[in-house]
């Protein structure tokens, strides 16, 4: 598979009080126009990643809403799977390309979260899961302590393991200006903020955001950087459904579909944008993913390798879901992005030197959806 | 929103996951509730390996410290589960207590 990037883009992320989404996907899509250098009636479909835009915003009809305001009567449609709507967008546009349908196919992920209040936000969110679990009144962060602690009983991982998380994911989105948190953290100020689901804490958690990326992918060779996999797998909905709860087996499944259609290991992945939704999200996708073996991602973390100058895989140089933020329908169309632009040697201060091979890993609820995808520089 | 007639339809299914006993597999007490539940928070959400074998999430009521561990024996009960809202209507479900 060789599927071309054409241009990709990503608002601002953060609390835009005076945005719509209206105004976040045409910053978006222009721009990843302008940088394929391409007009729009060159897009011959669009597809829209997003969770909310229904509970959130009473709007049903993604596609066409958005193909308006950007000028493009094309086919257009909303793809959903929750927090991993963007990957799963970017993976029916590979399809489409795949099927000889399509040439060149707009992707937009976009989410309007903070004009609400987080019981509402944490409420629907948690559409994401099962009727059980919403009738225990669970929430996502209270999903993901409940496999912290699993992880933290069997291979003795600590709350300082997952702060390290935190404090590594700040300090890159320190040098991004797209990020929501352009600032570092502290172990002692992640250790000391406020429990949120016991022992997720504050600055464990990825916040709630708005904001919108685009990509533009296509079968005309137009630059040097491609995706050559990608893959999705699924799981159970709910938790209490699952045999294991210190990883996520969907995203194991679709990670080793990916490395095989790609024709590579997990060694040759020299940067990777991961679904750290939460801190604990993150040592499991090290590990998922087979960067790491099992129970030994937390300490290679804590050792820096993972973090801008380490050995490698340097992940989250975006400030990741933690400090970059969650726009949930966004973030699997933003990492395409920040891999994008890693390859393409345009990343500016958070610049892996030399990456020639990145991964995004985008996952919907508590692990039910996987979409993996791999890009290449030629 | 939750409709009463699907209320009624799940409420169906709660009696038989009634008076049966497990063990604490993973829990989390949750700080920040979403709606329907602000009034209830903090509790404990709860993830229980049944002696039928299957795994089921709930709340964990009635409890103290000492309960709160993996292995912790509880069984289930009938409790309310969260505000009625503007409809009304109670909603009932599966809660845990220790044993």
């Amino acid at each position: 598979m060789k599927i071309n990037i054409a241009g990709a883009a990503t608002t601002k992320f953060g609390e835009l009080w005076r945005r719509s989404p209206r105004d976040l996907i045409k910053e978006a899509a222009n721009n990843a126009l302008d940088q394929a250098k391409m007009k729009p009636f060159a897009v011959e479909a669009v597809f829209v990643g997003n969770m909310l835009s229904s509970s959130l915003g009473n709007q049903d009809h993604l596609g066409a809403f958005f193909a308006e305001e950007l000028g493009m009567p094309v086919a257009a449609m909303k793809i959903e799977g929750a927090c991993a709507s963007g990957g799963l967008a970017v993976h029916s546009a590979v399809m489409a390309i795949q099927s000889g349908l399509y040439e060149t196919v707009l992707v937009l992920g976009v989410e309007k979260m903070t004009d609400h209040k987080p019981e509402e936000v944490a409420q629907m969110l948690m559409g994401a899961g099962t009727d059980a679990e919403r009738e225990a009144g669970a929430t996502f962060p209270g999903l993901y302590a409940i496999m912290a602690r699993c992880h933290m009983q069997k291979y003795g991982t600590t709350e300082e393991d997952m702060a390290q998380v935190a404090v590594k994911n700040h300090y890159h989105a320190s040098l991004n200006s797209h990020a929501q948190f352009v600032f570092p953290v502290t172990l002692e100020k992640v250790m000391k903020s406020p429990k949120v689901a016991d022992p997720l804490k504050l600055l464990d958690c990825s916040p709630i955001t708005d904001g919108a990326a685009a990509v533009i992918l296509t079968k005309i060779k137009n630059n040097e950087v491609n995706i050559i996999a990608s893959a999705v797998a699924t799981d159970t909905l709910g938790l209490s459904e699952r045999e294991d709860l210190t990883g996520l087996k969907a995203v194991r499944v679709a990670s080793q579909k990916a490395y095989q259609m790609a024709g590579i290991s997990p060694k040759e992945i020299d940067v990777a944008e991961v679904h750290d939704c939460f801190t604990i999200a993150e040592i499991m996708a090290m590990e998922d993913l087979g960067f790491f073996e099992k129970g030994k991602a937390a300490r290679a973390i804590t050792s820096g390798k993972t973090k801008l100058g380490g050995s490698g895989p340097i992940i989250n140089t975006s400030g990741g879901l933690k400090a970059c933020g969650h726009p949930v329908g966004a973030t699997g169309v933003k990492q395409i992005v920040e891999i994008y632009n890693q390859l393409k040697g345009i990343a500016g201060r958070k610049q892996v030197e030399g990456a020639k091979i990145g991964l995004t890993h985008n996952v919907g609820g508590s692990g039910a959806t996987a979409v993996v995808h791999i890009l290449k520089k030629d | 929103m939750i409709s009463p007639v699907k209320i009624w339809r799940n409420q169906k299914r709660i009696r038989q996951l009634l008076g049966l006993k497990g063990k604490i597999v993973s829990f989390t007490k949750i700080f920040v509730p979403p709606a329907g539940f602000e009034a209830q928070a903090p509790y404990i959400v709860a993830l229980v390996k049944l002696a039928n074998g299957q795994n089921f999430t709930a709340q964990l009521v009635d409890w103290e410290d000492k309960h709160l561990q993996i292995g912790q024996k509880v069984k289930t009960v009938l409790r309310k589960t969260r505000d009625p809202g503007e409809e009304g209507i109670i909603p009932y479900g599966v809660k845990f207590r220790p044993i």
